[in-house]
């Protein structure tokens, strides 16, 4: 603990070539904002440039992709994000990917290219968070990590990024692997780390949000709501809180209560006033928060998917939310969440009375909880608000035949 | 050297093992006309064509019947899914669950457990669930469903399935191909096997 | 079908197996009837070769790595381009498609490794065969196709073939593994693994069927280096219709 402190100053001593390094055990000096922009690397030398022509045509194939999120109003945003945590100068050399990926993650590789994930979107609940997490990755891209462990993996390292094996422990451990290889892996990019460059990353984009209008608390924040999330996926499994320390990749991590602590301690002094961005947050991605749950849901992680509902509706809960929470709820069908579904999306409706599937899953519940009657004019509602529904003639079937099976 | 001769006996092990749980054959021959039960259920089919079942089974209630190979064309029989179950075997039943099928689910509901299902199983987000209808299946009143999505591999397939609860027991049948040429090669050969599927 | 078969010799490795068993090692296919002499006017068309490299996990998955993927791939497209004087007839490299051209491309290729898996599994695995081909087997039969939609390939109205390349290594892997791999996964839901495929495909672009296939699911040589990629090229070529030996001298 105290070799850590003492690292952590050390490196941002080395680092910024400031004297910045405070003594341990007390709240050390901020994170220093980064010096002006030295310009975006070429690649030099043969080996990097063709590492840089790689890439470009991973890029490609990316850019060619049918996960791709190509809205504007979102990648206008995401920009601005990353714009306002970095700066101009930083940020003009990256070009942004959004992908329909239900993982946290996002990550940067050599020529520029930002892979962020819906998961990510979904998890941050503020630009602040937001920017704590493309700060840390564009870290890491300044740093040049990414180019290092370009060069040094050519044989044997699998590339893995910090959050996304961490998601990968939220009891989906294959399931994180599998969207490497299934959906995404020709989009290739994803990075392990050593222990001093997750730091480097964590003091650089730290130093990015204190130089920035954020609020750079909201770093330590992402990381306890990540742990709060897979124990509470691991709990809803029957299964011990992960210990984290098990799985080598965390060998090269800062432990994780240890990393909310100093990713805290390190926040500029007189920030925590400033600007968290939350309401910015919401509404940008307010439509697409349906789409975002329902990939999250589809995962099966009952845990960590109320985990995420309910923290999304500490804001306020919407419509979208509530049904969101009932097909969650519907979905696992244990005895009494058929009675819990019914009530969660008896709030969407009254939220929003045209949420025609909010009305199909509440007339489902009511029925498999024996109100039939107020099950079948749920039902009705659905069919109006939706008459060319795919299963408006089943409906049709269901509402006849209710009574027996 | 070593490392090729490892590899042929990864092989050998392999192919043991295929031929090991199939019986006498690696996979076994489904002739027309003859009926066969499927996965020790009440559910029979007397196909009106020659098939082939693959040798390993997705799980307890089902088997896999193919033209081709499973890639090109699959039918998938679920012969009586038990409530608390899932459709197929999970990897990891802790780690990674997949839906079940429960004695309150509706029939309307069955495509939606497909669904979830695939997607959990297979770890894919683009599915989508085309048409619902009505239909018999069995011999009484069942669901027909299509759907299409990006499988594991990135190839695009599309399936259409039907499906019965019966004595609180699912029975269904599946036929997934790639879209591209597969799918439409097979599928009145799916739903004459699915028009030939009984129940005793 | 003209088939070249290598059996091991198994009583070495002192495994127990049923007699009925030929190891799948390199194979290749010619659909009945069909003829491509070299200097016949006809084009074939390559297409850009699917590569795909990584490891095998302790859950028997498949995780790509994309750093020696790049370099593999690098490797064999030189190769490739090298050796296409060889292929004794017209060679037209498909052209970059962008966009929904790339889609569908990306799409047949795809299919083309679907397609070569299954007649590797279940054709020249004569262990596991499809007892309803068992006939067809018999008879030399070999009939396999991608559907007349690769008319609508971009390049396919000007060339009569089409050179589909599918290669896909996986390190790391045991027999342990595969067996984890069958018993645990049920087909249609299950990832099927090979360790190093590679697949080398003629395709008639009016119809769509595969005129000629060479396919192997335990290919020798590491792709990532530039002569181990050069031996798997070669390997995936071999027997190539029409083609000129290595031997003959080039004009």
């Amino acid at each position: 603990m105290i070799m850590r402190r003492a690292l952590i100053a050390f490196l941002g001593t080395a680092l910024l070539a400031s004297a910045a390094a405070g003594a341990p055990k007390q709240k050390t000096s901020p994170a220093p904002v980064p010096p002006p922009y030295a310009g975006h690397y070429q690649p030099q030398g043969i080996d990097e440039i063709g590492i840089w022509r790689e890439d470009d045509e991973r890029e490609r194939a990316l850019a060619n992709s049918s996960q791709v999120i190509r809205d504007e109003a979102l990648n206008g945003y995401v920009r601005s994000v990353l714009c306002k945590t970095v700066g101009e100068d930083r940020c003009s050399s990256v070009r942004i990917y959004i992908l329909r990926v239900p993982l946290f993650n996002a990550s940067m590789s050599p020529n520029g290219t930002m892979r962020v994930f819906s998961g990510l979107l979904l998890r941050t609940t503020s630009e602040a968070e937001l920017a704590a997490v493309l700060g840390h990755e564009f870290g890491h891209f300044e740093q040049r990590h990414t180019l290092a462990q370009f060069k040094a993996a050519r044989k044997g390292t699998d590339l893995l990024s910090w959050a996304a094996v961490f998601t990968a422990m939220a009891g989906t451990n294959q399931a994180y692997r599998n969207f490497d290889n299934l959906q995404i892996s020709v989009y290739g990019g994803l990075m392990r780390f050593g222990r001093d460059q997750e730091l480097e990353a964590d003091l650089l984009g730290l130093g990015y949000l204190n130089g920035s209008e954020l609020r750079p608390q909201a770093a330590s924040r992402v990381w306890r709501n990540l742990i709060l999330e897979v124990e509470a996926s691991a709990a809803a499994r029957g299964l011990k809180k992960p210990k984290f320390d098990n799985v080598s990749f965390f060998a090269s991590h800062p432990p994780e209560g240890e990393r909310a602590d100093y990713l805290y301690d390190l926040a500029a002094p007189d920030s925590e006033g400033r600007d968290e961005g939350a309401d910015r947050h919401a509404e940008v991605l307010k439509p697409w928060i349906a789409q975002f749950l329902n990939d999250q849901i589809a995962l099966n992680d009952f845990g960590a998917s109320e985990f995420l509902i309910n923290r999304l509706g500490e804001r306020g809960w919407t419509a979208d939310l509530w049904r969101a929470r009932g097909d969650l709820f519907r979905g696992r069908g244990h005895p009494r969440d058929h009675m819990n579904a019914a009530d969660f999306y008896g709030k969407a409706v009254s939220l929003d009375p045209t949420l025609a599937d909010a009305f199909r899953g509440l007339g489902l519940s009511l029925i498999k909880t024996g109100r039939v009657s107020e099950g079948k004019i749920a039902l009705q509602a659905y069919l109006r608000l939706s008459p060319n529904a795919p299963d408006a003639s089943m409906v049709n079937l269901t509402l006849s035949s209710i009574g027996g099976r | 050297m070593i490392k090729s001769v490892l590899r042929i006996a990864a092989l050998c092990i392999a192919a043991s093992a295929v031929i090991a749980s199939g019986g006498v054959s690696a996979n076994d021959y489904r002739e027309m006309g003859k009926s066969f039960e499927i996965a020790d259920s009440r559910m029979f089919v007397t196909p009106p064509r020659d098939w082939n079942q693959l040798s390993i089974k997705p799980g307890k209630f089902a088997e896999t019947w193919t033209l081709d190979g499973e890639h090109l064309n699959d039918v998938t029989f679920f012969g009586g899914v038990e409530p608390g179950k899932p459709l197929v075997r999970e990897l990891s039943k802790k780690h990674e669950p997949l839906p079940k099928f429960s004695e309150a689910t509706l029939l309307i509901e069955v495509p939606e457990l497909l669904q979830l299902t695939y997607q959990a199983y297979k770890k894919i987000s683009e599915f989508k669930v085309t048409t619902v209808n009505p239909g018999n299946f069995l011999g009484r009143e069942g669901v027909h469903f299509s759907y299409e999505y990006l499988d594991y591999d990135n190839l695009p397939r599309k399936g259409e399935a039907r499906a019965s609860i019966v004595d609180n027991r699912l029975y269904m049948i599946t036929f997934d191909a790639p879209r591209l040429h597969y799918f439409e090669r097979t599928l009145s050969d799916f739903r004459a096997l699915a028009d030939a599927t009984t129940l005793r | 079908m003209k088939a070249v078969k290598r059996t091991i010799a198994i009583g070495m490795l002192g495994l127990a197996l049923t007699a009925s068993i030929a190891l799948a090692q390199e194979r290749t296919a010619t659909k009945q009837g069909f003829e491509l002499p070299a200097n016949s006017g006809k084009t074939i068309l390559l297409f850009r070769p699917k590569i795909s490299v990584g490891e095998q996990s302790t859950g028997g998955m498949f995780e790509p790595n994309a750093d020696w993927t790049d370099s593999a791939r690098k490797h064999i497209e030189a190769s490739l381009i090298e050796r296409q004087s060889t292929l004794g007839n017209k060679v037209v490299l498909a052209a970059e498609a962008y966009g929904e051209q790339a889609r569908l491309v990306e799409e047949h290729i795809i299919l083309f490794g679907a397609v070569a898996s299954a007649v590797v599994n279940y054709q020249f695995f004569v262990g596991n065969r499809l007892p309803t081909k068992k006939r067809d087997n018999k008879a030399g039969v070999f009939d396999w196709s991608l559907g007349d939609g690769v008319r609508n390939l971009p390049g396919a109205d000007s060339a009569d073939y089409g050179l589909f390349i599918y290669n896909k290594d996986a390190y790391g892997s045991t027999g342990r593994k595969l067996l984890q791999v069958f018993a645990a996964l049920g087909p249609g839901l299950g990832v099927q693994s090979g360790e190093h495929l590679g697949y080398a495909g003629l395709v008639d672009l009016k119809t769509g069927d595969l005129v000629w296939l060479n396919a192997d699911a335990a290919m020798g040589g590491d792709v990532r280096e530039a002569d181990g990629a050069q031996k798997r090229v070669r390997q995936l070529l071999e027997e190539f219709p029409g083609s000129v030996s290595n031997s003959a001298e080039r004009k």
